[in-house]
Order: structure tokens, then C-alpha cells, then sequence
């Protein structure tokens, strides 16, 4: 076995991309980088990889020709490599800086409006996700004003104290991850990726060149624990 | 190409037989020390938030794709080995200008992102479909399949002028691109035939096994290359200066086809993207559709790999030019 096994770097690097992918999929770790959707996918990945490699294996023990692995395949170990080395964490501040904080205006005006959604009040603030508040807050004011809500995000600081409640939004995966930041007012800048649990009141948007900021004056903020997915 | 050739220019491309048990000790080595110890010992070397970013977009792009690669060489090795020649000759027209729609237009079958499509239009070629045919499959299979339709009217509610833009859009280039290709009349120059492994003496099951396997390496090792300049720019490529171009009609499509490019964002959430881009005019958001499916860094580092660079460097520019000349005509059209 181990004469035969020594011959195939080509089924070796495939057993570890599969591993790798069927590691990150059974972990939960696939939640950095793509969206839950994929779990499936990249379990079913894994398998036909490694049951390919396998087969590669014990089939070509048989053979006396060998083809050993084109050049280009050792690239394939990279990704592997960085998620063994450097452990890729999700998407954070970084990423935000590199982003505007102005939510773009949503395609069709979304309606948060009418009892039912914003129930019984007298329960304190709302929770709500940093995405639709960073689009409503600008775009549903009326809606907005005067009321108190409840987000969770990380802290991504910016010039002059100011600083953002944060989510990153993914349709697909991390290339197209989109920031929602939500400017606190109020209280000083936790550090810098702290997940928090804030509270506030809405207050009015900062305006920008290229739009306008949605705004919180915060009056509790709680650090937390970061979610099993930490996007929206 | 000969037999013996083929042999001759597989050996040089490969890891040759006597070193390889040494090579494969170091790959195991090095793999399972870097699982053990990896973290530990690099602890404090990748610690810039720059880098950082950069890795998760890098793994992000590898692993959103890998599982669509996969299922592509999948397909692409079962119509090789299970499929024989005679089917495609059959139900495609005998005139190559003639099944070039036809093959566009049965793009709509193959669900999945654009890196399934590339080795399946391989295995089309190797199977005797003429290469034009080939071309319009390639280009319209990620763009116009129900599941990339579906998403672009869930991204763009209330709109659906702007997936019938897209579907048509795509598959007119597509086509044009296919019939360009014909008129030319030199392709076969241009493009590195994909080889017709074991198509010998080996059993079906072997056809298939080894058609993968090689489809696998070959592809995935170009996946990388793709997804590491697509992390880069996402990296660097501030997003700030779009604004400054929205207003002009014609610099803006020419600048989100750029950024359709070089983002590489799969074909089944691109539609998601372009809704976000509300400072732009629909008919510059469609040419980011269109262009994206087709043209991306992602898959010029796919298409080299499969077809050679000879073919690369001329078929991206002129998908991209095509492209957005047609999402001008029909943005100005329908939208």
C-alpha cells in the first residue's frame, strides 16, 4: 500500500482540498466566507473529491502508466495553506473602512410600517438588524423618528471619534459583501471588531457627499458574544 | 496530434514518475506539519488587517467556487466518457452557424455558476461539437439559466423588463461571439484543443475517472490563480470613485463592465450587486450583468487554463467589447 500511495501526489492534494472543504462545512467555519446555503454544497464537494481521489488510488495501483500531476494543480495548496496558517476571520472593520458608510436607496421602497410589525412598544426598543436600519433610518424617516431600537454589530471606527455600528451583507459570498454601518452617537468607541448589543434612539442621518449616514444616539451599549453567522 | 506526442507533452507538463514519491513526501510533510503547527508557528506574521482581509476574500472566492468547479468536471467527464459522439452530431444542426443558437439558447439546462460552464464547453469541443457551438454554450450557460433568471428578479422586484433585458442581452452576445468566431475562420489556430485523455483502450469508468481527475487539477489550480486577483482587487480597488462617473451614460457602462471584471462576483448574485449600485442608470447596471458571467478575471485565468492563452487574450476583449456594445443597443431598447 504504501508503494502504491507514495506514486500520487495528485490524490494527495485532492483528499486535502476535499478535507479541507468537508472540515470547514462540518465546523461551521464555511460561515466566514459564503453564505449558509452552501453548507450542502460543500459537503457534497468534499465527498465526490475524496471518493475521486480514492478511487484514483486503487485504480492506479493496478496500472503501470502513471501521469503525475500538471504544474498548475500545486496551486490548489494555497488556499488549503492559508486556511491552516493565517485562519481567515470573517469579514470585519477592515473591510468596512474600505467601504462607504451611505446605505444606497433600497430598489423598492421597503415598508416597516403598520401594528402588527412594530407590535406592542411598551417593550422597550426594537431589535433590528443593521441592515434595515442603515437603509430606513435614511429612507423611512417618518417611520423611524422618535422610536428606539436594538442592534447588533461590530465597531468599525472612522476619523474624529466617530465611530459605526457595523454588518456586512452577503448575497453569495465575501466578494460581494456589502457594509451597513449605522453611526453611534453619544458614547465613546468600544474597541476597534468588539461586537456589541447598542440601544438608542434614531436621530437625525449625517449628511455626505455621496448621501446620507443613518444615525443612533446610543444609550447602552453591551459587548457581546459574535453571532455563529456574523453577516445579514 | 499524435499519441505519442500527446504522451511526450503530458510528461513535460506533469511531475514526472521518479520524483514523485519525493515530492509527495514533502506535500505530505508540509500539509500535516502546517494542520499541527501552522498557527502556532505563524502566529504573529499575518497579523495586518489588510492581509487578513485579503485571505478571506482569497478563501471566500476558492470556496464559493470549488463546489460549482466540481460539478462542472462532473458533467463535463460524464458526457466524455457516457455520452457518445454521435449524440451531439445528431441534435445539433449540421451547419455550424446554425447549431451555434441552437447551442446558445440550451445554455438554459445548466444551472450553476460560470466556472461549471468552462469545462463542460471543453468536453462539448472534445466530443466533436464544433467549437463556435462550444463558444455559445460557454457564454450563455451562466447567464441565462433559471437560476441566475430568478435571482435578478428577486434583486430587481417589480422590474421584470430588466431580466428580459438581461436574458436577451446574453444570448445575443453570446451568438454574435459564436458567429464572430466562424467568421474568423483561424480559431483553430488560436485555441489548445482540450486532449481526449484514454480515449483508447480503457474502460468507460476509467474515461470518466481520469477525464475528472485531470479536468480537477488543471481547472482548480487557475480557480486559484483567478480568485487571488479578484480578492486583490476587491482589495484595492477603492469603491469610492464610482460615484464620480455615474452621471455619463457611456463612461458608466464602461466602468461597471471594468468592475464586473475585475470583481468576479458569481452569476447567481451579481444581479444582487447591481440592484445596490442605485447611483447608476439600469442600462449601465445590465452591462454589469452581462459582462460578469462571461468576462471576469476569475474566468480568464479559468479559460487559460483550458484552452491555452493564445485563446484568452483574444476571446476576453472581444466578449468584453461585444458585451457591452450590446448591453448599450438593448439597455437603450427595453429600459
Amino acid at each position: 500500500m504504501v508503494v502504491v500511495v507514495k506514486r500520487n501526489v495528485a490524490g494527495l492534494v485532492i483528499v486535502f482540498v476535499g478535507a479541507a472543504m468537508m472540515q470547514l462545512a462540518t465546523s461551521g467555519t464555511y460561515l466566514r466566507y459564503v453564505k449558509p446555503g452552501m453548507r450542502w454544497m460543500l459537503l457534497a464537494a468534499g465527498i465526490v473529491l475524496i471518493a475521486l481521489a480514492v478511487t484514483d488510488v486503487v485504480v492506479r495501483s493496478r496500472q503501470t502508466h502513471d501521469h503525475g500531476l500538471p504544474r498548475a494543480a500545486w496551486l490548489l495548496l494555497i488556499p488549503v495553506f492559508a486556511l491552516l496558517v493565517v485562519d481567515p476571520p470573517a469579514l470585519g472593520a477592515d473591510a468596512a473602512q474600505r467601504q462607504s458608510p451611505v446605505a444606497a436607496k433600497p430598489a423598492k421602497p421597503v415598508d416597516p410600517q403598520g401594528n402588527a410589525y412594530w407590535g406592542d412598544e411598551s417593550h422597550g426598543p426594537k431589535p433590528m438588524t443593521v441592515r434595515d436600519y442603515a437603509v430606513w433610518a435614511v429612507w423611512e424617516k417618518e417611520t423611524m423618528q422618535g422610536r428606539s431600537f436594538q442592534l447588533t454589530g461590530f465597531v468599525t471606527p472612522a476619523k474624529n471619534g466617530v465611530w459605526y455600528v457595523t454588518r456586512i451583507g452577503l448575497t453569495c459570498c465575501v466578494a460581494d459583501g456589502t457594509a451597513f454601518m449605522v453611526e453611534a452617537r453619544g458614547q465613546a468607541a468600544p474597541p476597534k471588531n468588539q461586537w456589541i448589543t447598542v440601544t438608542g434612539k434614531w436621530a437625525e442621518p449625517t449628511k455626505r457627499v455621496d448621501g446620507d449616514v443613518a444615525a443612533l444616539t446610543v444609550e447602552t451599549v453591551k459587548p457581546v458574544a459574535a453571532p455563529v453567522n456574523p453577516y445579514e | 496530434m499524435t499519441t505519442a506526442e500527446q504522451e511526450t507533452a503530458e510528461s513535460s507538463e506533469s511531475a514526472e514518475s521518479p520524483g514523485s514519491s519525493i515530492a509527495f513526501t514533502a506535500t505530505l510533510v508540509l500539509l500535516v506539519g502546517a494542520a499541527l503547527f501552522g498557527r502556532r508557528l505563524f502566529a504573529g506574521w499575518f497579523t495586518d488587517d489588510g492581509i487578513r482581509t485579503w485571505a478571506t476574500m482569497f478563501v471566500g472566492v476558492t470556496v464559493q467556487a470549488l463546489p460549482f468547479l466540481v460539478l462542472g468536471v462532473l458533467l463535463s467527464a460524464a458526457l466524455t466518457a457516457f455520452v457518445p459522439a454521435s449524440f451531439f452530431a445528431k441534435a445539433l444542426p449540421k451547419h455550424p452557424a446554425l447549431a451555434v443558437p441552437v447551442a446558445s439558447a440550451s445554455g438554459v439546462v445548466l444551472p450553476g455558476c460560470e466556472c461549471a460552464s468552462v469545462p463542460v464547453s471543453a468536453a462539448l469541443m472534445n466530443r466533436g461539437v464544433t467549437p463556435a457551438a462550444a463558444i455559445a454554450f460557454l457564454l450563455s450557460a451562466p447567464a441565462i439559466n433559471p437560476v441566475v433568471l430568478a435571482s435578478t428578479a428577486v434583486a430587481f422586484p417589480g422590474q421584470p423588463k430588466v431580466v428580459v433585458a438581461r436574458a436577451v442581452t446574453s444570448l445575443a452576445v453570446s451568438m454574435i461571439l459564436g458567429w464572430l468566431w466562424l467568421l474568423t475562420g483561424k480559431g483553430g489556430s488560436w485555441l489548445k484543443m482540450p486532449k481526449n485523455r484514454h480515449a483508447h483502450d480503457d474502460g468507460k469508468f476509467d474515461v470518466f475517472r481520469s477525464a475528472m481527475l485531470h479536468d480537477f487539477l488543471h481547472a482548480g489550480g487557475f480557480l486559484v490563480v483567478g480568485a487571488a486577483a479578484a480578492a486583490t482587487l476587491n482589495v484595492v480597488v477603492p469603491r469610492a470613485w464610482l460615484d464620480h462617473v455615474a452621471g455619463n451614460l457611456l463612461l458608466s457602462v464602461v466602468i461597471l463592465g471594468l468592475l464586473a471584471v475585475l470583481l468576479a462576483i458569481c452569476s447567481e448574485a451579481d444581479a444582487f450587486v447591481a440592484a445596490s449600485l442605485t447611483q447608476f442608470s439600469l442600462t449601465a447596471r445590465l452591462a454589469f450583468m452581462v459582462v460578469g458571467p462571461i468576462v471576469d478575471v476569475k474566468l480568464i485565468a479559468l479559460q487559460t487554463g483550458t484552452f491555452g492563452p493564445k485563446f484568452a487574450v483574444r476571446f476576453a476583449p472581444a466578449t468584453f467589447v461585444v458585451a457591452l456594445l450590446a448591453s448599450l443597443l438593448i439597455g437603450w431598447w427595453l429600459l
